[in-house]
Order: structure tokens, then C-alpha cells, then sequence
């Protein structure tokens, strides 16, 4: 069988904070209908390996391609392709939730963005709150409509750092569900996770980060 | 079941029944200590002022140096305050003796109006501060741990209460007395109009404790937009008598007005004293999540203000209006693509009618700065104004560029997201812009200093200074403290510190700077499209950084390499 071209392409990645290498020499490549685990401790460098992933933090060296092309967090193409729920989502304080989710799935020229957003509205069981403003949602469900906000638009590849985090048990059972058949429709899927049923059951691949940086050491 | 604290008496030992009966299980050693928990035991009553002593221990305990260490250490601070005094009441002494001289209509006016819209400013402002913060507050420690003990909660807050009292009667009562006094009005009269202002802000701070007690801000608002809207009309005033559109003679009662401002004091005084009793009697009713609120807010500002991030305070208070707010109905959005994106911001203009206030007033400013004779320096005046009252509309803008997660959730470049956020409150600068054409004319003072045309392209840059003055500061990035720091005599200081404070004020005066000098309005223009592409995000400088810092980094290598593979000369 012919090998997939694969939607991420990451070679020899290193991330270093100061003297403190977090990640070096890391490869990997993600085909679509694949969904890769990332695993390891506090502090192995999950996070920081998502944040270069979607652009977010610049590598000190290596190469992250999406789809052959090398990612930008302000390239147009990347910010189409790579839906992400990273540590670093805002939200506007005026808009309510549904506003939200309307504007995301409009943005993406969603064709009936209306029909869209009120399915993933009822999925992520955010009908209730959606005239809310987000300052006042509980942390559960600024996550569920971080969450949705990736789930509404159009996507090639799927980066979710602990999407599990503040997620109730049949919030963590319908996330893995729902992880799965993205998969299953051809979605590529980086995940940091340290809840070993989502892994379970959502990953093809699981990858375990070292548990210690290394200190490079000065000449 | 309520818990206790007390310390265990010398022959009861904390050992559980079942470890003593498992007699093959190894005991352990009773540990002695401090306190333990009795959950069945009736809680004791606990003083607020043994609470209070405890914490004084605690914080003699971690005190590195006493109070006379602390002043001599900070001498020169004790050492400007007192020069800067001294030269304050040296200034207010010759202004007074300078302005008492002039006895025209216009200076009779402006010595009673002037005091007295500050004196109504420093009302409003003083309950806008006291509705926003508390008055009364905790900080968050203090909510955990003092406010779950068994105390009176009206005890221990009391003294919460002295502090925003006492800062409500010296604050605005010197900044009164200090304007009064500069406007030449005699002693007698800067006394009652101190007093005035005194007694009255710290009477609205007693009204609106009380209120916090009630969970009440009806009055307290509609009192403050009173006392607001009162100290604009004298501002009005103010400025139509210098333009000769009132006549000064009517304004000059300083003698009949005292006997007003003096029993507005005394009645400020009664009614401040019934609002403090009953104040202080609702302390116990304060909830603990209302009072910790106002303690959240006061050091989410304190560590903004450290970094001078205005932009930061702003967003506090944002976050903290939609947090009250809480729930709106929710509207369908209209088009594809970045039309989607600017519907919302019209949408936001229904949703936010109260920026059209600060509009307002902004569109106010070139006006009174005409009727004052200034028309030179408009643009300039007139533009900051703006830059003030487009900020709100830039609210999108703002959580767009403060944040990259919300940007990389929308598929369009840094440049046509940011254009696009800027649609709106473009529209709303070019109405501005229009509105204001009669004030460049010169309506409002001579009538003669520019043409129609001349006028509207002065508009209309004052308008694009205001717009991309706002753009300038809502796109603030944080302060980077691991950037190389500048030296000052406060210690090493991070340049982007400094630029914070001129943040707008800096893009205001390079567009208007053309005009001001005389000089053509074409440079004004070509300053305005280099501003616009620059703020547009068309280049980044981190990207730039970053690309320098990579091309560094490979050029690094590649000599490396060279070393490496470098056939040393053979050795004769």
C-alpha cells in the first residue's frame, strides 16, 4: 500500500528557554486519519511542541510543514487548515456564545453556518448558555466552547493541548467519541493528553516526551 | 458540622480508639501539636481584634526594617515631596494674588465656574471609583482565610472603611481648593468650596457603602451621571463665556454662590454622617464574594500598573462590565468571510450605545478649543480627544491582537483582519470628522480661520490621527522584561515601559505635526498611510527578529561547519 502523504511534517525540531532545552531532534509525521497522542510528565515539553506545531512559538531550529507548507501562525492557508485549542484562546467579552461560534463557521464561509452552529451548540451541550457572555461561563464551559469553536469550522488537522482538562466524565466520553470520528472522516489530530482512556481510544499513535529537559551545557 | 481549634490538654493524647485496640499494628509516637480539629465540638467565638494582632505579628515577623529606617531610607522621596510642596503653594500663592487683580467679567466667571466643575467632577468620579471597587473590599487572602472565621464581619470591615472615607475627603477636596485657589477667588471662598467638595465626595463614598450593603446601584449611578453631566454643562459654560456667547456679568456671583456650596457642605455633612451609620450597620450583610471582587479588581490593576499596561486595566474593566452583564440576546450574523466579521462590529455598536457618550464629547472638544481661541493647535487637542472615545470601538480589534488564539481561529492574514476591525470605527471617525468641520472653520471663536475645504481636510486628518492613535494603543503588545533594559535612576527599565505612556499620544502628534507647523497637509497624508500600513501589521517586528535571529543562527552553523572541515596548513 502506498504511504499517505502526510498533512503535519515535523523534522528535527528543538525548543530551547534559555539554557533549558525543552525538545530537540524531534520528528514526526502525521497522516490523515491519524491521531497521535503526545504523552510524558509535567514539564517534558507537550505543550511547547503544540505551541510550535500551530505557530504559536517560533523553533530555534527544524522544519514544521502543514500540508508542504511551512507554518505560519499569520499565514492565511495554516490558519485554515490547523483548527487548535491551545492554552491561548480569547475570547471577545461582548459577543455571547452563539456569537462566537456564528462568527467562526461565517469567517470560514461555512455554507449554512446557522445549521452548523446549533449542532455543535447541542453536542457540546452549550444550548443553555449560549446568550451568555464569556466571562461568566464556568471553567467546564469556556472549555466545551473552546472545543466547539474547532469543531464549527472547516479543518485538515486538529491540535488539542489536554482537551480533557475541566471536562466533566461524560464531557471526556463524548470528546473521545467525537475524536474518533474525525479520525474516522480523514482528520489528522495532535493531541497532548494525560487522561489514558482518551488516549486510549483516540490515538493511533501514542508518543511519550522525555521527562526531563536537558541542560545544555555551556561551553 | 462546624470545626474548632484547640490546643490539646497534656493528658489527652491524639490516638484513635481502633489503632489502640489492632495492638499488633505499631502506634506511632503522638506528634505534638499546635491545634487539631474537633468536628463535633461547638465553635468558640473569635475576636476580629485578635485576628487583627495575629496579623500584625505576622507582619512585624517578616519586617526587614523599622518605620525610621524606611523614612531615612526613602529621604529623597520625603525630600521632593516636601520641595514639590513648597513650590505648588508658592505658585498657587502668586496665581491667587495675580488672578484676585483681574476683576473683568470673564475672570469673575471663571473663578466661580472653574472650581465648581471640578468640584462636580470629583463627585462623579469619586462615585464611579467607589461603585467600581467597593467601597468597601478585601483582598483575596484576606477573603480565604479572615472573612471564613467565625468573626462579626462588621468589626473586622469598619476599618475598611476609613480608608476610601478618608481618601474621598483629601483627595478631591485639595484638588478643589487647589483649582479655586488658582482662580483667584479669596480665602473664605476656596474654604467652603473645599470644604464642598470635601464633604461631599466622602458623603457619596458613606451613600454608596451603604448601597454595596443593599447589593443597590441605582442611585449611586444615577447620581454620579448627574454630577457628570452637570460638570460637562459648566465645562459648556465655561467655554461659552470665553467665547462670548454668554455674558460674563450674569456668572460673577462668587458672594451669592458660597452661601449655596456652603450648605451643600453642611448638608453633605449630615446626610454623610446618617449614610456612614447606616453603612456601618449593614457590614455584617456584605458578602464575601462582593467584597473579595473589589480586592481581585484593586491588584489585577496594581500588577498592570506595574507594566504600565493601560491597555491591561482596560481589559480588566471590560471583562468585569461583561461579567455583570452576564447574558445579551444573542443576534444572527450576516455575510461570509471578513463581512462577518464586520457585521459583529456593527452589531456591537447597537449592543454599546454608551460609546456614542464618549463620542459625543470627544466631538465637544474641537468646538470649545476654537470658541477658546486655539484653533491652531486643534488638531492636536481635538485628536487625543478622539483617540479616548474611538478606544471602545476598537474592542474587536483589541482581543484580536492581544491574544494569537483568536486571530489563528480566523482564516485571513494579520493585515486584512486587522483592516477590517479598523471598518467600523473608521466610519465612526469619518462622521466625527464631518460633524466637526464647522468647529476647523472657526464657528465657534472668530469664524475666519479656514477655508471650507481647508477645514475638512483638517478634519478629516484630525479624525485619522484619532483613529490611528487608537489603533496604536488598543495593538499595544506587553511589556518584554527579557528585552535589553535602559538604565534609569529607578533601576534598569524595559524601553517599551517608557513608549507605553506616549502609546497614541506619539501617532496624534506625527500626523498632526504638518498642521500645526504650517506646513503642507500632503505630509499629514503620507504620514497617515505610513502609519496605517505599519499598524495594519503588513510587517511584524518580531517576524523581523525572528528572521534575523534565524539567518544569525545559520550563518553560525555554516562557520562552524567551516571550522570544522578546515585542512589545517601542514606543519613544516
Amino acid at each position: 500500500m502506498a504511504r499517505r502523504t502526510p498533512v503535519l511534517k515535523v523534522t528535527a525540531l528543538k525548543k530551547a528557554f534559555g539554557p533549558v532545552v525543552i525538545i530537540d531532534g524531534f520528528n514526526l509525521d502525521v497522516a490523515a486519519g491519524e491521531a497521535v497522542a503526545l504523552t510524558g510528565r509535567n514539564g517534558a515539553g507537550k505543550s511547547t511542541v503544540l505551541r510550535c506545531l500551530v505557530g504559536a512559538d517560533r523553533p530555534d531550529s527544524g522544519t514544521i510543514q502543514v500540508e508542504g507548507l511551512a507554518v505560519s501562525e499569520t499565514n492565511p492557508q495554516i490558519r485554515r487548515d490547523v483548527a487548535a485549542v491551545i492554552d491561548d484562546l480569547d475570547f471577545f467579552p461582548d459577543l455571547s456564545v452563539v456569537e462566537h461560534l456564528d462568527l467562526l463557521a461565517r469567517a470560514h464561509g461555512v455554507p449554512d453556518p446557522d445549521h452548523a452552529v446549533d449542532e455543535i451548540l447541542h453536542e457540546v451541550q452549550l444550548v443553555a448558555q449560549s446568550g451568555q457572555l464569556p466571562p461568566t461561563l464556568s471553567s467546564g464551559e469556556r472549555r466545551r466552547l473552546a472545543l466547539a469553536t474547532a469543531f464549527v469550522r472547516p479543518r485538515k488537522l486538529l491540535i488539542l493541548d489536554e482537551p480533557e482538562q475541566r471536562l466533566d466524565v461524560e464531557g471526556v466520553a463524548w470528546l473521545a467519541e467525537r475524536l474518533v470520528a474525525e479520525r474516522n472522516r480523514g482528520l489528522a489530530i495532535v493531541m497532548a493528553s494525560h487522561e489514558p482512556t482518551l488516549v486510549e481510544k483516540v490515538a493511533t499513535r501514542v508518543i511519550r516526551l522525555g521527562d526531563r529537559a536537558r541542560v545544555e551545557a555551556e561551553a | 458540622m462546624a470545626k474548632r481549634t484547640r490546643k490539646p490538654g497534656p493528658g489527652k493524647p491524639s490516638v484513635p480508639v481502633a489503632a489502640a485496640v489492632a495492638a499488633q499494628i505499631p502506634v506511632p509516637e503522638p506528634v505534638e501539636r499546635e491545634f487539631f480539629f474537633l468536628p463535633d465540638a461547638e465553635p468558640e467565638p473569635v475576636e476580629a481584634e485578635d485576628l487583627h494582632e495575629l496579623m500584625k505579628l505576622w507582619r512585624h515577623g517578616r519586617a526587614t526594617r523599622s518605620l525610621g529606617q524606611a523614612i531615612s531610607d526613602g529621604y529623597v522621596t520625603v525630600f521632593t515631596i516636601l520641595m514639590l510642596g513648597a513650590m505648588i503653594t508658592s505658585a498657587v500663592l502668586s496665581a491667587q494674588h495675580g488672578m484676585a487683580d483681574c476683576t473683568t467679567g470673564t475672570c469673575a466667571s471663571s473663578r466661580l465656574l472653574l472650581p465648581t466643575a471640578v468640584l462636580l467632577g470629583c463627585y462623579a468620579i469619586t462615585l464611579g471609583l467607589a461603585r467600581l471597587f467597593g467601597p468597601v473590599l478585601v483582598s483575596a487572602a484576606e477573603g480565604s482565610w479572615l472573612l471564613d472565621a467565625p468573626v462579626d464581619r462588621r468589626r473586622l470591615l469598619s476599618g475598611r472603611l476609613v480608608v476610601p472615607l478618608l481618601s474621598a475627603f483629601l483627595l478631591p477636596g485639595l484638588v478643589t481648593g487647589l483649582v479655586a485657589g488658582l482662580t483667584g477667588m479669596d480665602w473664605p471662598a476656596v474654604g467652603i468650596w473645599t470644604l464642598a467638595a470635601a464633604a461631599g465626595s466622602s458623603a457619596l463614598v458613606a451613600l454608596a457603602a451603604a448601597q454595596q450593603s443593599a447589593e443597590r446601584t441605582w442611585l449611586t449611578t444615577l447620581l454620579q451621571n448627574l454630577a457628570g453631566a452637570a460638570a460637562l454643562a459648566v465645562i459648556g459654560l465655561v467655554v461659552a463665556v470665553a467665547a462670548d456667547k454668554v455674558p460674563s456679568t450674569a456668572l460673577s456671583g462668587v458672594d451669592a454662590a458660597r452661601w449655596v456650596f456652603l450648605g451643600v457642605a453642611v448638608a453633605a455633612l449630615a446626610a454623610g454622617s446618617f449614610w456612614l451609620v447606616l453603612a456601618v450597620r449593614r457590614l455584617n450583610q456584605l458578602r464575601r464574594a462582593r467584597l473579595a471582587s473589589g480586592g481581585a479588581l484593586v491588584s489585577g490593576m496594581q500588577g498592570a500598573m506595574f507594566a504600565l499596561d493601560f491597555g491591561l486595566i482596560r481589559d480588566i474593566l471590560v471583562e468585569r462590565r461583561a461579567a455583570a452583564i452576564g447574558h445579551v440576546r444573542p443576534t444572527r450574523g450576516r455575510g461570509l468571510g471578513l463581512a462577518a466579521l464586520i457585521w459583529r462590529d456593527v452589531e456591537r455598536l447597537r449592543r454599546n450605545p454608551k460609546m456614542f457618550i464618549g463620542l459625543a464629547v470627544s466631538l465637544f472638544v474641537p468646538y470649545a478649543v476654537d470658541a477658546l481661541r486655539l484653533s491652531q493647535l486643534n488638531p492636536l487637542i481635538s485628536g487625543l480627544a478622539l483617540v479616548a472615545a474611538l478606544v471602545p470601538f476598537l474592542g474587536g480589534l483589541r482581543v484580536l491582537s492581544r491574544t494569537g488564539g483568536l486571530a489563528r481561529g480566523l482564516p485571513f492574514k494579520t493585515s486584512a483582519l486587522r483592516t477590517a476591525s479598523m471598518a467600523v470605527p473608521a466610519g465612526v471617525a469619518l462622521l466625527w470628522a464631518l460633524a466637526a468641520v464647522p468647529a476647523f472653520v472657526g464657528v465657534a471663536g472668530s469664524g475666519a480661520d479656514r477655508s471650507l475645504s481647508d477645514a475638512l481636510i483638517a478634519a478629516l486628518i484630525t479624525a485619522a490621527a484619532g483613529l490611528l492613535g487608537g489603533v496604536r494603543w488598543v495593538t499595544a503588545k506587553k511589556v518584554d522584561f527579557g528585552m535589553p533594559m535602559v538604565a534609569t535612576q529607578n533601576g534598569a527599565v524595559p524601553p517599551a515601559l517608557i513608549f507605553n505612556l506616549l502609546r497614541g499620544i506619539d501617532m496624534v502628534a506625527l500626523i498632526c505635526a504638518p498642521l500645526i507647523l504650517g506646513w503642507s497637509a500632503y505630509l499629514s497624508a503620507v504620514v497617515i498611510v505610513v502609519a496605517f500600513v505599519g499598524l495594519r501589521g503588513s510587517f511584524n517586528a518580531e517576524d523581523l527578529r525572528a528572521e534575523a535571529a534565524a539567518a544569525q543562527r545559520d550563518l553560525d552553523s555554516a562557520k562552524a561547519e567551516r571550522t570544522k572541515t578546515k585542512i589545517p596548513p601542514p606543519r613544516r
